[in-house]
């Protein structure tokens, strides 16, 4: 290739390179000779390394060690008129993965950068080579083949290389090559070679082969290397500490002859080796990633595998990046943490808040920093944590238990009634009411629920202030005016849960759990389960009003809906006597004597069972079975005292 | 920072006087005490008239609503972080004479708090629903309350997802420059427990 020629850059390459700043390296063409002492300087390199590589910088070509064509060296950029398929829009029957041959890859990579060796050759360690992986893309390159493919572009190209891993993918043809002066050189003759249309030799008839280069991770075949050669790691892990020091992994010599690039981003080789680990070596413990350059333990975390076989993880002196990051560490669980001088401390205010947000993220640590900074039993090591039992009603005395019942017996009573006028007297002046329903980020608007819709206040959802003032019921009338319009229920009073979480004498607050029916004449009517949080206070005639009362309806699940055969709550109008047959009135005695229920309720449980006797035994036995027999069915006096 | 503090004086009344209502974040400027990052803080609170039901009212009504909502959105949304990602500071958002009641299990007090979180498995929330109220001065001896309800969703550790509901009753600790809420009361249910 003529130096002349140096290409002119396409788009893509000049956005590529920009970053490089391309003006030092192409505008080479003007200023052949530096260009030339800056590619000797850094060839100079190679020199040193790759003995068998010829040395006259100035030819432009290279005897590469891989085979080439038998052609006229001095026509490069003519048509090339052997390798080519005579097929040039069919795919080939059989592409296959490139053989390459390695014996030239023999260089270890310190650093992971992308800045051609020029740049970096000022005031850098010697051994310094270009450290990263580009990969290459023909478009149409499955019409090529591969040897032809390689040659005419290793013709073209100033610089030897070794392609790796060569591959057709889709149409393309793509390989890998290990330095950015190789890849520059490629891009350098995007554009500049040609193939030859199949049957003619016109030039018109020719098309432009497209050379485009990227910034790539090492090629899987690389990282695979490291898994079918093994040595490596069976080299560094210290079987008789079961560790793994990852240090030592860029220094080491068989690493070198293997020519695999360690890349101070532990996240690829980690995947790598650790795939090893968890055939050969399950039990890797401690893992030691002292002095690593900026290690994003995030990515680590989340491209390892086995990442729960690390029992202890040792980052002094690392720039472990923002602690948020760490909390994507599934798996991740060692026990034994060497952190100190670790940056992840600058995030933290203090050392402890420091050391509890590490111990939060890794709760399994015995040890921090070689200390154990508090007994075992709170670094939540245990083998599981499990729920506490969930339990029934809460109160904080019988006393409050029957105040609270009572209350909410009154309540509902009139709630139920049909008629909510009543509970005027039962709200402060300046009492607050709210109701909301759930939230179901899937499904934003249920067609259920839709009598609440207009009420509901979630302020999570509801931003505009006036609206959120609008929705909080503030005067008693308000409250009772919105409570009438919601729609008639029947509570299941055998369902109630009740939690009275604080009880001062000023104020008794406790929250109602349970289901109601919607009473919408005879027909199938929709059951709701609700939590309803009050606040009462004792009023001035001595007895209890609401100060804040907040309902949150849903709809009641399958087994809400089947549980519980809603008693109602006695209303006055069953406590009176209705006409009953002297044979219903037996039925009652010989019941309440059976059942140990008093009249009133067994009545009513008759009532319900159509005056079937057997029939209500069997709801009373199931009723029993369920422990949802209310007290005051028990009690021998009215209910409604 | 005395220099700040009479502009802050200014800006407040002023504030106070317009009715535009705007979200702010809920860290205030001031320095004084020591304030770890759990802490819900907002601005400071309206001066409140001595008790009277008529003087009561010289401040704005939806004053207090406003407040109150700020103080349950920041409030809702450092607690759950907070459980999810930062366990062992959880109690610090409690009263010393905090009561939790958690499935029916009551947990009183800050020791007994933290035992407990601690036994918690590691959780996942999902808040949906968030409403408040606030509460009020005749219910509480002239501090400041609000009641704060939520409902969404909740994974446990090697547990199924749960639908909750849970209630806190918040209790503003007011200094010149800045309120501090913490929770008085703690209720936690799952909408689907069983006792078994």
């Amino acid at each position: 290739m003529r130096q002349t020629e140096i290409a002119v850059l396409d788009k893509a390459s000049y956005r590529w390179n920009q970053e490089e700043q391309p003006d030092q390296l192409y505008r080479g063409h003007n200023n052949q000779p530096n260009f030339l002492q800056r590619r000797a300087r850094c060839w100079g390199i190679y020199r040193r390394r790759y003995s068998n590589w010829s040395e006259e910088v100035s030819s432009g070509i290279h005897p590469s060690s891989h085979q080439q064509q038998d052609e006229d060296p001095g026509k490069s950029d003519a048509p090339v008129d052997t390798g080519i398929r005579y097929a040039p829009y069919a795919i080939p029957p059989c592409h296959r993965r490139g053989t390459f041959q390695k014996q030239d890859q023999t260089h270890v990579n310190m650093e992971r950068e992308q800045k051609p060796p020029e740049r970096r050759t000022e005031g850098n360690k010697q051994d310094e080579t270009s450290g990263s992986w580009f990969k290459i893309m023909v478009p149409f390159g499955i019409k090529y083949d591969e040897k032809w493919l390689l040659s005419l572009i290793q013709k073209q190209c100033s610089v030897p290389f070794t392609p790796v891993e060569f591959h057709y993918e889709k149409m393309q043809a793509q390989f890998f090559v290990e330095n950015a002066n190789i890849a520059f050189a490629l891009k350098n003759i995007n554009g500049k070679i040609w193939d030859k249309n199949n049957e003619r030799v016109c030039v018109k008839d020719m098309t432009r082969i497209s050379i485009f280069v990227s910034p790539s991770d090492a090629p899987c075949s690389v990282q695979k290397e490291l898994k079918s050669e093994k040595l490596t790691m069976h080299k560094l892990y210290d079987v008789s500490r079961q560790s793994l020091d990852i240090h030592k992994l860029r220094f080491d010599p068989a690493l070198v002859t293997l020519g695999v690039e360690m890349v101070p981003n532990p996240g690829n080789d980690m995947a790598a080796s650790l795939q090893i680990h968890g055939e050969n070596m399950p039990k890797l413990l401690p893992w030691n990633l002292s002095n690593t350059k900026p290690c994003q333990l995030a990515d680590l975390s989340t491209t390892m595998q086995n990442a729960s076989n690390i029992k202890n993880l040792n980052l002094p002196s690392n720039e472990v990046k923002a602690a948020g990051k760490l909390d994507k560490g599934q798996g991740l669980e060692p026990e034994e943490m060497s952190a100190d001088r670790n940056s992840l401390c600058t995030t933290f205010p203090d050392k402890s808040t420091n050391i509890s947000s590490i111990l939060e993220l890794f709760p399994k640590l015995l040890s921090l920093d070689s200390q154990e900074s508090r007994p075992p039993t709170n670094f939540g090591i245990e083998a599981h944590k499990r729920l506490p039992t969930c339990k029934g009603s809460f109160f904080e005395s019988d006393a409050l238990k029957s105040l609270v019942l009572q209350f909410l017996r009154q309540y509902y009573l009139t709630y139920d009634s049909g008629d909510r006028q009543g509970l005027l007297g039962a709200y402060l002046d300046k009492a607050c009411f709210s109701l909301s329903i759930p939230f179901n980020p899937e499904d934003p608007a249920p067609s259920s629920l839709c009598e609440y819709v207009k009420d509901n206040r979630n302020i999570k959802k509801l931003k505009d202030p006036h609206l959120r003032l609008q929705l909080l019921k503030s005067t008693k009338h308000d409250i009772v005016r919105s409570l009438c319009v919601l729609p008639t229920t029947q509570h299941d009073f055998s369902s109630f849960v009740v939690d009275q979480w604080l009880q001062t004498e000023r104020v008794l607050c406790f929250s109602v759990k349970g289901v109601f029916k919607e009473v919408v004449g005879k027909s199938q009517s929709s059951v709701r389960a609700f939590t309803r949080t009050f606040i009462i206070v004792p009023a001035s005639n001595s007895s209890l009003c609401i100060l804040n009362d907040q309902l949150f309806v849903r709809d009641a699940n399958p087994k809400e809906t089947h549980s519980g055969l809603f008693i109602p709550v006695p209303t006055p109008a069953s406590s009176s006597v209705p006409t009953l047959s002297q044979e219903q009135q037996e039925m009652v005695q010989a019941f309440s004597t059976q059942s140990g229920m008093n009249l009133q309720w067994s009545q009513k449980c008759l009532h319900d069972s159509h005056w079937d006797y057997t029939k209500a035994a069997q709801v009373l036995a199931l009723l029993k079975a369920q422990c949802k027999i209310p007290e005051e069915a028990l009690t021998q006096t009215d209910p409604g005292s | 920072m005395r220099r700040f503090r009479g502009h802050w004086e200014d800006w407040r009344r002023r504030r106070e006087r317009s009715d535009y209502f705007h979200e702010r974040p809920g860290r205030s400027h001031s320095g004084s005490g020591s304030r770890t990052r759990e802490d819900v803080v907002t601005r400071p609170l309206p001066e409140q008239a001595a008790s009277g039901s008529q003087m009561a009212m010289s401040v704005d009504f939806k004053t207090y609503v406003d407040q109150a909502c700020r103080a349950a959105e920041e409030f809702v949304n450092i607690y759950y972080e907070t459980m999810d990602k930062r366990r062992r500071a959880l109690t610090r958002l409690y009263l010393d004479k905090a009561t939790l009641i958690w499935n029916g299990n009551v947990v009183t007090g800050l020791e007994a708090l933290n035992n407990f979180f601690e036994m918690l498995p590691s959780s996942e929330f999902q808040v949906n629903m968030l409403d408040c109220q606030p509460v009020h001065e005749q219910a509480t001896q002239a501090q400041t309350t609000v009641l704060v309800v939520t409902s969404g969703t909740v994974k446990f550790d090697g547990n199924k997802q749960h639908f909750f509901n849970q209630t806190f009753l918040l209790t503003a600790q007011s200094t010149p420059n800045n309120t501090v809420w913490k929770i008085a009361s703690d209720c936690f249910r799952f909408q689907d427990w069983a006792s078994s």
